[in-house]
Formats: C-alpha cells, structure tokens, sequence
C-alpha cells in the first residue's frame, strides 16, 4: 500500500480547520476597523443623506416631516447655491493649478545639489506642517489695510496708490484666500514630486544627455513620464481636500463680504450650525459630494486612459 | 431607657447620613461664557458651595464664538446644561424647543427680588408674559468719541444723524499728509454683530421697524444713510465690511478711528490705551427718534434640569447683591441689584453716566424666533453686499423685511 492510497476519510482534519481558520482570520483581524469605519464614517453618511429627505431644523427637534427631494428642488433654485458653486469651481481650478505648478518648481530646485539642501528641504514644509486656523489668521493679518504688510510693501514699491482692503472687497477677498490657500498647500506636492524625482535612474540623464537631448526636451520625456503617477495621485488628493476645505475662508472671512467668498462646503456648514437648518445644509453637502465624485470619476477615467 | 436613647440616637444618625447622601447627589451643571482670562467664577462657586453644603456647581467657561451652536446641540442630543447664560435673543428658540423652565413662581417667593433693578423683569419677560430668565447683568450701547480730537477740531458731540455726518466727515482726515487717510470718523462694524451699529442710525426713525415696517421710506433711508456714510462720504475704515469687535475696538484704541458704537464693557481697556483721550455719550438721535441696543445677559434653569431647585438657588445666588458684583467684575458690564448699583465704581463715570442716559430708549431685538437668523446671517450678508454697492439699501430691507414675514 503506497503512500497515494490512503482513503479520503483517512486525512487528518487538522488541516481543514486551519484552512478555516486562515479563512476567517483576516475577517476576524479586520473587523474591528470595519467596524469603526462604518460607525464614524458611513453611519454619519446615511444618516446625512437621510435627513436631506427631511425638513429638520434643530430648534424644533420634534418636526422631522419627510419631504422627499423638496431640498433638491430648493438647492437647485436657490441663487446662493449658484453662486457657491461657482466660486467652489474657481477656487479648485485655480488654487490646484497653482500649487502644482509651484510645488513642481520647488522639487525641481531642491532637487539640485546645493549646500544646506536638507534644511531647505525641511523648511519648505512649514506651511504645510501649520494649522489651518494659524495660517488664516496669519494671513488676514498680513491682508489688513490699517496695519497689514501686504499693503505697506505695495505702497513703498509704488504698485498701488492708497491701501486696498483685499478681505472687504468683493473683487480681491477670494483672490487673496486662494493665493493663501496655495500657499499652504504647495509644498505636499513639493514633497511628492521630490520623492517622484529621487526615484528616476541618474543613468537615463546621461544616456540622454549622450544622446545630445537639451534640458527641456529631458525634462518632457524622462522626468515628467517619471513623475507622472505621483502627480496624478497628488492631484486627486489635492482636489479632493481643497474641494472640501472651508476653515480658512471660514476664519478669514466667514464667507463676506455678502456671498464673495462663499463655497458650497461652507454654505452647507453655515446652513446646518449657524442656521440650524439641518435638513438643507445636508441636501447642500449630499449635492456637493456627488458633484465631486462625478469631477473624481471623469478625472480618474482620463488620467487613466493617459497613464496607459 | 438606655435601650431607647442609644435607638433614638443611631436612628439619628441614621437619618443624618441619609440626608447628606441625598443632598450630596445634587450636583448642577452650569454653563458661561467669560472672555476675561482671570476669571472669578471658582471664587463665586467656592462661595456658594460654603454656603450650601450638598450643591455642587460644576461650572464650564464655554467659548463665546459657538456658544448658542453648543448650546442648542446639546439640547437636542439629551445632554444640555442644568443651568446657563442667556441671551434674549436666543429665547424663542429655547422656548419652541421645549427647553426653558418656569421660573415666575420661584422669582416671585425670592427675597433677592425687591432688591432688582425696575423693569428687568419686565425687559425678560417671554411673550406669554411668564419669566424663564433671571437677569444677572446688563448694558447699553452707546457713542464712544475721541475727546482730544472733537476738541483739537472744535467739534461738538453729535446728537442728531445730520450732525454724525457732518462730525464724521470733519474727523476724516489725513493727518500726516502723505495722501493717505490716517484717522476715519466713524468705526462701523459690518460683519457680524455689527446690526447694533446700524439700527441705532435706521430703527430710530419713526416708522421704521424690524417686523413690519423694513421697507417703509424711513427704514430704506436710515440703511442708505449708513450706505452713503461709507461708499459717498468714506467716513468708515474700506476694512468696515468685514470688521468685527476686534476690528473696531482695535482700531479705536490705535487711533485709526474718532467714533465707534459699543457698551460699558470695552470702557476700561478703552481707558488703559487712551486714558482721559475717550469719552462716551448717548448715540445720536435720527429721523425724529431714538435707538439703542440693550445688550441683556441673564441665567436660566432649563426643563431637563436633574434638580432644579438646586439649580434656581445657585443662578440666585449670582443675582443677590454682592455676588453680583464678582461676576460683574469679570464681565466688565453692570450690576442688576440696586444695592450693587448704588456704590458701582468700577468703572469711571463717564461711561456709567452714558449708560444711564441711553437706557430710556435702549431697546432689545423683537422676541421671534427669525431674529437669530436675523443677527447671524441675514443682516451680516446683505449690510456687506449694500456696503460692497452690490445690492441697494431697498434689497437690503426687503431681504429683512422677506425673512421676518415668514
């Protein structure tokens, strides 16, 4: 009798159970964090989604009337909702942008072998490493026309004649907390791209440069495929957190002068906490995340297509 | 014999420990909000805790910026305060959310009642006519002026519209001459907070009123007034639509501006970084009426109190004379207790004087529900559009007038 003949109820069950056992195991070990994840992140979701289908205002906690896409239908002719939508797609188009841009200039250079490298790198990170609430309070300091730096440096360099109030006016107030808000932001993609750059081979340079191929036409065919994915996934993010991020304005200005400033995340946080107006403020934030998933997807679909 | 007195005796003690254990459960849980740093609210805690054995006061500074947010939420998730402080405003919605407890019964049979200031009571009244609030300080808005400049000008303190104007636009000037302007006449608060400034120059004229008559021809002309002070005379920092109670009071205290609108509790820092340079008088009379803002503060039992007669004695205590004046001197505004009036010295008497002067018409917001819309969102947004010229001074009113006809 060899060994291959030994009957199928003859096997040990130890085996089994421990293919059971690594079944269920990561189930087991993973559980916990689904758990916490679900509780904090999607039960808050549904419930948001839930009470946009409701009249909920909180100073009269007991009417909870279903009203179906009443909300909806309000959003949609509401001219405030418009105009934060507007000043929401100004904000991501030019404040992204711009970061990138800067941030990718700023790796290029710190790239660059140049003594106290490390330092330059460390420092350019501060912006980033500061609270959003430091920052804004900063920065509306810096803005201010009786005291403020930004008006005093203009006048002795002659840019401009009197001090401009850059907060209290309609035409500069978003400006000037978009060029805050890029500021702040610019150096995460300093420091992605700059991990993108370290992980491209010295050795296709000098082929290149073997080659006879100028600075431009190295950085267009060798770095920027190099760095490509690091961008992409910096972008995503990027957009996702500027979209999404209102504590600046929300300090600097709280939304004023009138709707200058508003965007569709402040709105919906002002209607929900300073109106009490539950219900709308969450049809506000259940239009803006699908309105940002819809940017997400097509984004995703098309640098996708690119990347391959 | 010896049998009975040893019972009698552990059956006192007995009772004696099961007296303490329930007093000691009492424990009320108060809310406030105090900007001074140094703030003597455990000394006030210590005191009354002396006083009542079995209370404790568990006594929470909660911040100034979200306090009614906090409040309001705390309500609906179950877990609101025993007892806090309160504005007149946010009554109607404490009361619509079933919050507030009665407390004309308990007023009524208090000692401490005679000894109120008159018509407090009446000023906190609810609409229903029953008493939820329990007054604990006060104050009234007036005209804060830079003496040393109305005199180096010549000027007089205005005391109608038609003279602020032309004092303003007189205290406007550059005073270096390096084409710049250096000191603005007026201090106006656009952002938030700031519709005191601006009822007190359009609420005063006759016809105008918040509820019902927004947009009548007195209350467009009293905001294209405030309008016209800014966008035609530029009588107002170019910062005024954005500027807060930091702003203004800041910009008082460099210099930058002649004249702000603000109450008794600024009066001392005034006096620190100006000195003899401040004084006060009553805001200006317009369009044949007068207007101020009364700025209330007063203490609440709410409905889910655990021990509400705990609750009522500890907010008392801070009512009853001398108490009154601790807290007082944390909050920098006024005493409600005659006794505690009497002998005030806290603050110089200028400012005390103005205050008394503006109370015959200081007045308080309508008691509706709309009116924390009104303060929050809809007067800041449509003051600064009307000051940016986005909207006219007729959109203005008509967006308050829209809000409160709901």
């Amino acid at each position: 009798m060899s060994a291959t003949d030994i009957p199928r109820h003859a096997m040990p069950e130890r085996p089994v159970r421990r293919s059971l056992a690594r079944q269920v195991l990561p189930y087991a070990m993973l559980s916990p964090a689904v758990l916490v994840t679900l509780a904090i992140v999607f039960l808050p979701m549904l419930q948001t989604a839930w009470m946009s289908l409701h009249e909920y205002v909180l100073f009269r906690p007991k009417d909870f009337d279903f009203i179906g896409l009443d909300n909806f239908r309000a959003v949609f002719h509401d001219e405030v909702f418009w105009i934060s939508l507007r000043h929401t797609l100004i904000w991501i188009g030019v404040t992204v942008p711009a970061q990138l841009l800067l941030g990718l200039v700023t790796a290029l250079l710190l790239n660059q072998d140049f003594p106290w490298r490390p330092l330059a790198r460390a420092l350019i990170i501060i912006p980033w490493a500061l609270p959003s609430v430091v920052i804004a309070l900063m920065w509306a300091w810096i803005y201010d026309s009786n005291y403020g730096v930004m008006n005093d440096f203009l006048l002795r360099l002659g840019v401009i004649q009197s001090s401009v109030p850059w907060l209290a006016n309609p035409d500069t107030a978003l400006g000037a907390i978009m060029l805050t808000l890029t500021w702040q932001g610019f150096p995460f993609f300093a420091v992605m791209i700059l991990a993108g750059l370290q992980a491209i081979p010295k050795s296709y340079y000098e082929a290149a440069s073997i080659d006879g191929a100028s600075a431009w036409r190295q950085f267009r065919h060798i770095t920027l495929p190099g760095i490509s994915g690091v961008l992409v996934t910096a972008v995503l993010l990027r957009v996702i957190w500027v979209a999404n991020s209102f504590d600046v304005i929300f300090v600097m200005t709280g939304g004023g002068p009138g709707y200058a400033t508003y965007t569709l995340p402040l709105y919906a946080f002002i209607k929900a906490r300073t109106n009490l107006d539950f219900g709308y403020g969450s049809a506000l934030a259940v239009t803006f995340t699908i309105l940002l998933m819809i940017i997400v997807v097509i984004y995703l679909r098309r640098t996708g297509k690119a990347l391959r | 014999m010896m049998n009975t007195t040893i019972r009698l005796g552990l059956t006192a003690s007995i009772l004696a420990l099961a007296a303490s254990a329930a007093s000691a459960d009492s424990t009320v849980r108060f809310w406030y909000h105090f900007d001074n740093a140094d703030n003597p609210m455990d000394a006030l805690v210590a005191a009354f805790e002396e006083a009542n054995p079995g209370i404790t006061i568990e006594a929470e500074n909660v911040p100034w910026n979200s306090y009614y947010d906090t409040l309001y939420t705390s309500i609906v998730g179950g877990n609101a305060p025993d007892a806090a402080m309160v504005k007149m405003f946010a009554q109607p919605r404490l009361l619509e959310m079933g919050a507030l407890e009665p407390l004309g019964e308990r007023i009524g049979a208090w000692e401490g009642k005679a000894d109120l200031l008159d018509n407090l009571l009446d000023l906190t009244a609810a609409a229903d006519g029953e008493n939820y609030y329990l007054p604990v300080q006060y104050v009234a808005l007036y005209l804060y002026y830079r003496a040393d400049m109305f005199d180096e000008l010549g000027l007089g303190v205005p005391s109608t519209c038609d003279e602020f104007r032309e004092v303003a636009k007189a205290l406007t000037r550059d005073t270096n001459g390096d084409g710049q302007m250096d000191v603005y006449g007026f201090g106006f608060r656009g952002g938030k907070g700031g519709h005191d400034h601006w009822a007190s120059l359009t609420l005063s004229r006759e016809g105008a009123d918040l509820v019902s008559g927004m947009e009548s021809e007195a209350a467009v002309a009293g905001t294209k007034f405030v309008v016209d002070l800014f966008r035609e005379d530029g009588v107002f920092p170019p910062s005024a639509p954005n500027d807060g109670f930091q702003e203004i009071i800041g910009a008082f205290k460099a210099g930058t501006t002649a004249m702000t609108i603000h109450h008794i509790g600024s009066a001392n820092g005034m006096v620190e970084a100006l000195g003899d340079k401040v004084s006060a008088a009553p805001v200006p009379e317009c369009g044949g009426g007068h207007w101020t803002a009364f700025g209330d503060e007063s203490t609440a039992v709410f409905s889910t109190a655990e021990d509400k007669d705990a609750a009522w004695k500890w907010i008392s205590f801070l009512s009853t004379a001398g108490n009154n004046t601790m807290f007082n001197e944390a909050t920098g505004q006024l005493p409600v207790t005659k006794t505690d009036s009497a002998g005030w010295s806290l603050h110089p008497e200028r400012f005390v004087t103005a205050t008394m002067d503006s109370l015959p018409f200081a007045n308080l917001l309508p008691n509706r529900s709309e009116t924390s819309d009104f303060v929050n969102t809809v007067w800041p947004v449509a003051m600064q559009r009307a000051l940016t010229g986005e909207i006219a001074a007729e959109d203005m009113n008509a967006e308050i007038a829209e809000l409160f006809a709901e």
